[in-house]
């Protein structure tokens, strides 16, 4: 087998004496599709901190492409091409939406920090932008700003900022989180669309809003993976259904 | 949304693109002409000079708004940039063979490659986050170094400060820089220039992204830049523009002493920017236009000129948090739906009796003021034209009866214009 796209091994963290994440083992394959679910509490969030470096692990190693990420700073792990989104939306309110997409293509385009370019003369900047407008359906709401966009627009567009990028791992915390139904459908209709070809992680509370989408899905209760295997077997695995989906059935209940 | 989805995205960009090449230049034209002209109209010398300080003030707020209003960065220190740009072209001025052999008008280039120098330096760790950390290590870098201007006699002159005359520089053109009007040509044509850098700067990557990790810096690290190193860029580039101001303000004056270096100036910059509006490019400018004004027009008619400058800039904070420019800007919807005729009326009838109500508490501010410091025996004062003994009862009650009658006429008429404001900002309806 090939370089994993995503390798974590031994991957612990503490705050204080509070274990969040107790050592987690999980290879995740190129262009994969792969959720990570667990109830509340779980860690999820915990997880792709580390992994993005918002957070600094207390034990264990994030490899991206075979390359240690220990040290690097989140603007230095983007830079080799992984991407996220956040739970809580994470835009740039005050711009335009435009805008906010534009800044996402910055880098990815070559412009670094340079001030001898004006970014409207850039063909292929506006171009790229408009072109992730159009795929998340935001082309009507160009202009205005991106706090007055929905709720579920405002989701799109933190999918669509983080897409922009070319980034060919993706990672996105809850982004269904909020969203009603059909919005739900939408949403993981567009990340369908948009991450074909890429590696995909993705974290979910629902287990239902993942199945049809993911290649595999890891179970997380508790800081660690309790099942890692493909949709049909996690929904089978007694563990899984004692751990998480009873915990979520008396949720509903 | 499937409808919207027809209209061709790439359309806009072009009518953005056409539109922006035509409509972006008129304003620069318009300012350089109207610069060119402004002396035709105020010719004297004491208009010249406060033209002059207008520009100087001008490039120091779009400078300082590189950092507060688009990068997000509040200084308390940021005239240290401007007056250590400004001590090295004084002494650049005072060396008389370096000095013979450079053209006047290049001089400010200095001024800003020294502020930009210190920005370098300052920069480098101040930059390490934005909000209250960042404040403070520029008021405490701003106090050290205008601190030092008493102790490092050799480079601040101490209190006395350092002077130099302009005209020992090569002739421009044969121009000597001896009259008022040379350097108000001269001072313009920097203006003209540093502004248009500026807007320029901010429609770079490196401006584009000024905003983004000003509005959200975490999000910004996530598409790759640093936030750090974003906010360094545009403070050192914020240093530059601000020691080209201290250099014009050398060529002006010449003379700097610890003023230019103090908190003082830099609240005030502060103010000036925050007066004309920190969300629009050309908003400080107007505060800097608006704030001479008061500081020179407005102190000859009355000793507390800073008074009315401090009610003026805690009402702008209080009610128009977008400033002088987001006053004006506020306007655009209603103009564009063609419906901003409607405020004539209800402008007139809310805004004159404000306005007259505030001039009788002024009025009561000065009598009050009169009364208190005046020189005993001296009870006579002139105010709007009309002298009277301040120690009688009479002015007092005209002073405050047109105070109530003022305001209250405005407040009566004011839900009409809110009301006719809300109707000037709905789409459709009879117009």
């Amino acid at each position: 087998m090939s370089v994993p796209a995503l390798e974590l091994s031994g991957l612990k963290k503490s705050f204080g004496k509070a274990e969040i994440i107790r050592g987690i083992d999980l290879d995740i394959g190129k262009a994969e599709r792969h959720a990570i679910i667990g109830p509340n509490g779980a860690g999820k969030s915990t997880l792709f901190n580390l992994i993005t470096a918002r957070f600094a692990p207390t034990a264990g190693t994030v490899k991206l492409h075979g390359e240690n990420l220990a040290g690097l700073e989140p603007f230095q792990i983007n830079r080799k091409g992984l991407s996220r989104s956040f739970q809580i939306t994470n835009i740039f309110p005050k711009m335009s939406v435009f805008e906010n997409v534009r800044c996402a293509l910055l880098w990815a385009q070559g412009y670094k920090y340079s001030f001898w370019n004006l970014v409207s003369r850039q063909r292929a900047l506006t171009e790229g932008a408009d072109a992730i407008l159009e795929e998340i359906n935001l082309s009507a709401r160009r202009d205005i700003p991106a706090g007055m966009l929905s709720y579920a627009e405002q989701r799109a567009l933190e999918i669509g900022i983080t897409i922009a990028g070319g980034a060919n791992v993706i990672m996105l915390d809850e982004p269904t989180a909020g969203m009603s139904n059909t919005e739900t459908d939408y949403i993981m209709d567009l990340i369908m669309r948009v991450t074909e070809g890429k590696t995909l992680i993705m974290v979910e509370h629902d287990m239902g809003v993942v199945f049809g989408l993911a290649d595999r899905i890891s179970v997380l209760v508790y800081g660690e993976i309790i099942a890692t295997d493909t949709p049909e077997r996690v929904r089978a695995d007694p563990k899984v259904q004692e751990a998480y989906l009873g915990a979520a059935l008396e949720a509903e209940h | 949304m499937n409808e919207q989805l027809k209209t061709d995205p790439t359309k806009p960009a072009q009518r953005m693109r056409a539109g922006g090449m035509t409509l972006s230049l008129a304003p620069w034209i318009i300012a350089a002409v109207a610069m060119m002209a402004l002396p035709m109209i105020f010719t004297n010398n004491s208009a010249l000079t406060i033209m002059n300080q207008m520009s100087i003030t001008i490039i120091f707020a779009l400078a300082y708004n590189m950092l507060l209003g688009q990068g997000g960065m509040l200084s308390f220190g940021h005239a240290v940039y401007a007056g250590v740009g400004g001590f090295f072209c004084m002494h650049l001025m005072n060396m008389s063979d370096f000095f013979a052999t450079i053209p006047l008008p290049i001089l400010p280039l200095f001024g800003g490659l020294f502020g930009m120098g210190l920005a370098l330096i300052v920069g480098s760790f101040s930059t390490r986050s934005a909000g209250t950390v960042f404040a403070m290590i520029s008021l405490g870098v701003g106090e050290l170094i205008a601190a030092s201007s008493v102790i490092v006699v050799a480079f601040f002159g101490g209190e006395e400060g350092i002077s130099g005359d302009r005209t020992y520089a090569q002739p421009f053109f044969g121009v000597e820089f001896l009259q008022q009007i040379e350097v108000y040509y001269l001072t313009a044509a920097w203006v003209i220039i540093s502004a248009a850098l500026m807007y320029l700067w901010s429609r770079t990557p490196v401006g584009r992204m000024a905003n983004a990790v000003r509005d959200n810096p975490e999000r910004a690290e996530f598409l790759g830049y640093s936030a750090r190193w974003v906010r360094y860029y545009s403070f050192v580039a914020s240093g530059f523009f601000a020691g080209v101001s201290g250099g014009l303000f050398a060529i002006n004056y010449e003379i700097l002493t610890e003023e230019n270096l103090n908190a003082a100036s830099s609240g005030i910059i502060l103010l000036v920017t925050f007066l004309g509006g920190v969300g629009f490019f050309f908003g400080p400018i107007i505060g800097a236009v608006v704030f001479t004004l008061v500081q020179t027009v407005l102190s000859l008619q009355t000793e507390l000129w800073a008074f009315y400058a401090g009610c003026l800039f805690v009402a702008t904070v209080m009610f128009f948090p977008g400033g002088l420019a987001g006053l004006i800007m506020m306007h655009v919807p209603a103009v564009k739906l063609g419906k901003w005729k409607l405020l004539i009326m209800p402008y007139i009838k809310t805004l004159i009796p404000a306005a007259i109500g505030i001039l009788g508490l002024c009025a009561l501010v000065e009598m009050t003021f009169h009364y208190r410091h005046g020189a005993t025996g001296d009870n006579e004062m002139t105010l709007f034209w009309t002298t009277f003994d301040s120690h009688t009862l009479m002015p007092w009650l005209i002073a405050a009866a047109v105070t109530v009658i003022g305001i209250g006429i405005a407040r009566m008429t004011a839900p009409s214009l809110k009301e006719a404001w809300d109707e000037a900002n709905t789409m459709g309806g009879a117009s």
